[in-house]
């Protein structure tokens, strides 16, 4: 890896951007759509005051779903759309190397990628503090933006190098895209509930008909061969159920970007319980995490004679010691990113020995 | 092992399609050397093969003695390649593409920044420096092209179809250009089917007929077959062309049968360059004011053609060039193109 090639990979690519019309009509359009939404939550949310969290939280996460949006466009076509040019080739036959060339030309989308973020900071701003949502929200959701922008970035110049045709790479880019945001929701759904294990509910009620005829327990001591309400037996019965197995598939739901978001973010809880849609959405995940138990028991007998009842934990409690769910989704991306740049590097090496099917090298 | 280009049995295919079947020649520097051969011969795939860019599936390869599938780094700093689709980043400007190029070749920006300009200058395109590429015409996205293949100083030059949209005043800069190159003691290979003005250039030339490169030996062979010469009288308005092929007929101790009329000149076979001495001569002697006396197609062309019909199906190939025989009158066909480049020199 040559910097003063890789850097020079990096100027040609940006050059053109900067001096295309199309790229600053996206950004316009992203501009105003941004505007006009946060505008829009303006006037809708200065009737109350308070409760407004929750909104805020979810024009960041639109924020976010622009920039998966837009991100595609600037690398779908990066490798076959030089190859249909014949810009690619003549690059080829000078000292720089296929990953110099491929790499580069992923960190020129990503910085390309990141004009947007220059863009979308004011509202993330703003947002945050309309919000009152906790202040290192703008931090956590500035560097999990920047980072998905490059994760995009990566995989669309490596399916852009895998892919002949320049409209089917950015096609299949916005399909990658579309499965890492609701593709992991269908994936962890229909997984958990396709990885069923069985439970075994034990439970422990008073016997009612161990109560010899003619006793009536609500009116006491008429019979003194009427047994006292402590005194009935109690019957322990057990059934069996199956149960989906979250805790085996929540790393997909994890790879999803909106759940990275939401999971980075800082979580804020009152009284155990989320205030936003991040901390709402991560304590989600996060709960998915936990095997359900092979065996629960309802002690009925007990409760009903007066045993105190054990307080439930509240989600905050609950969630306490789950693995940090960010950290996995993003290992899962940036997995699936090196493996699309690895093979498009591969795919791209010259001398060439198979080219994609339909194409000329130059 | 010498600096030029040595090829030996290289072989090619893509899919089904044999695109190389067998080609081997040498190159040698200091020498322009021709690569002649129909569309779909296998031209610019070979090039692509020698440019590093595609793993031959047989054969050896050498760039000045570096393999370029083992060694691509190494042949890439020897060779120059300027591709037959041209290609140049769209909103760059043509100083840019060339700076750019020079980078990728490890020259530091301010090297790359002085070998642009002296480039441009090269090729003339000094004026349009600052023109995006978009706005070049198809002859100045040549020149630029053949700029960039320049800019680190190959000791070796591919030039795939180098000629194509240039105007004439630019072909013969190029033609000076490429003597200049090969007299420095550069390699340099170059492909075109426009033979009369690769004819202007080449010292040597390589024939490929479906991605095969033709023998020497036949190469030579058709060089000596019969072979149309184009005489020219003064234009005169009283006398019938057909009267001048009668007295040319007469001269030469020919049937009228066997002499041809093309527009205004006569066309004679003769079957080597001896006889056409003997020809001339007798014509001059006979009193005819001959103003011209010329083959009627160029060397390469008059090969070529030759080559093309032999690589016809073997059921006609025995009829239709018979290399000992004088050739009937009728086997013989002037292209209808071809004939007044060849004349014209």
């Amino acid at each position: 890896m040559n910097l003063h090639r890789l850097r020079t990979i990096i100027g040609i690519e940006l050059r053109q951007r900067v001096r295309s019309i199309g790229w600053y009509v996206l950004l316009g359009i992203f501009a105003v759509i941004l505007i006009a939404l946060l505008s829009l939550s303006f006037a809708a949310f200065s009737l109350t005051t308070g409760g407004s969290e929750w909104f805020f939280s979810l024009v960041i996460m639109l924020v976010l779903l622009l920039t998966l949006l837009v991100s595609p466009t600037l690398s779908g076509s990066a490798v076959n759309g030089d190859r249909d040019a014949a810009t690619l080739a003549p690059v080829q036959v000078t000292l720089v190397t296929t990953s110099e060339i491929v790499i580069g030309k992923f960190l020129a989308a990503w910085i390309s990628g990141l004009a947007f973020l220059v863009v979308a900071l004011p509202f993330l701003v703003v947002a945050t503090l309309a919000g009152e949502l906790n202040p290192g929200t703008i931090v956590t959701s500035l560097l999990i933006l920047i980072i998905e922008v490059g994760i995009v970035a990566a995989i669309g110049v490596g399916v852009s190098a895998v892919i002949a045709r320049p409209i089917f790479s950015v096609a299949s880019t916005y399909l990658l895209v579309a499965a890492l945001t609701v593709g992991t929701l269908i994936a962890f759904g229909l997984g958990g509930a396709a990885l069923r294990t069985e439970t075994t509910t034990i439970s422990r009620e008073v016997d009612w008909d161990a109560v010899p005829l003619g006793c009536d327990l609500s009116s006491p001591s008429t019979s003194t061969n009427c047994p006292g309400y402590e005194d009935l037996p109690c019957v322990e019965s057990s059934y069996v159920s199956e149960q989906p197995r979250f805790d085996r598939v929540w790393w997909i739901l994890a790879a999803n970007p909106f759940v990275i978001l939401a999971d980075a973010t800082p979580p804020t809880y009152v009284n155990g319980n989320p205030t936003d849609l991040f901390s709402q959405i991560a304590s989600g995940v996060r709960l998915a995490q936990i095997a359900p138990d092979a065996a629960t028991s309802f002690d009925g007998c007990a409760l009903s004679r007066g045993s105190s009842v054990e307080s439930y934990p509240s989600t905050e409690q609950r969630i306490a010691g789950t693995a940090p769910s960010w950290f996995v989704g993003l290992f899962v991306q940036l997995l699936l990113a090196g493996a699309l740049l690895a093979w498009g590097i591969a795919r791209t090496r010259t001398p060439a020995k198979r080219l994609p099917p339909g194409t000329r090298i130059a | 092992m010498h600096a030029g280009i040595d090829v030996a049995g290289v072989k090619r295919s893509f899919g089904a399609v044999q695109a190389v079947q067998q080609v081997s020649f040498t190159a040698l520097p200091g020498r322009v050397t021709g690569l002649v051969g129909p569309n779909g011969s296998g031209k610019t795939t070979l090039m692509l093969m020698l440019a590093s860019l595609l793993r031959p599936d047989g054969g050896e390869m050498r760039i000045g003695g570096i393999d370029p599938v083992s060694d691509p780094a190494g042949a890439r700093r020897l060779l120059g390649w300027m591709p037959d689709s041209l290609g140049a980043w769209p909103s760059l400007t043509s100083r840019e593409v060339l700076v750019a190029a020079a980078q990728l070749y490890d020259l530091t920006r301010d090297e790359a920044r002085a070998r642009a300009d002296h480039l441009l200058d090269l090729v003339d395109l000094g004026a349009l420096a600052a023109s995006p590429a978009r706005v070049l015409s198809r002859g100045q996205k040549q020149r630029l092209a053949l700029a960039r293949a320049l800019v680190h100083d190959p000791r070796v030059l591919l030039l795939d179809e180098p000629a194509s949209g240039l105007d004439p005043q630019a072909r013969i800069a190029l033609r000076v250009l490429l003597r200049r190159l090969a007299a420095e003691g550069r390699t340099i290979l170059i492909s075109s089917h426009v033979l009369a003005e690769l004819e202007e250039v080449v010292d040597d030339a390589v024939f490929m007929v479906d991605g095969r490169t033709v023998g020497t030996d036949r190469v030579a062979a058709a060089a000596t077959r019969v072979r149309v010469w184009r005489v020219r009288v003064p234009a005169d308005v009283a006398r019938s062309t057909d009267a001048v092929r009668d007295d040319v007929a007469a001269a030469l101790g020919r049937t009228a049968g066997e002499v041809r009329v093309d527009r205004r000149d006569v066309l004679v076979p003769f079957a080597d360059e001896a006889a056409a001495v003997a020809g001339l001569r007798s014509l001059v002697s006979a009193g005819l004011p001959i103003v011209e006396f010329a083959p009627a197609v160029g060397d390469l062309e008059h090969a070529f053609l030759d080559l093309k019909t032999d690589a016809s199906p073997a059921s006609t190939e025995g009829a239709a060039t018979p290399a000992a025989d004088p050739a009937p009158p009728g086997s013989w066909q002037p292209p209808a193109e071809g004939t007044n480049d060849g004349s014209a020199s």
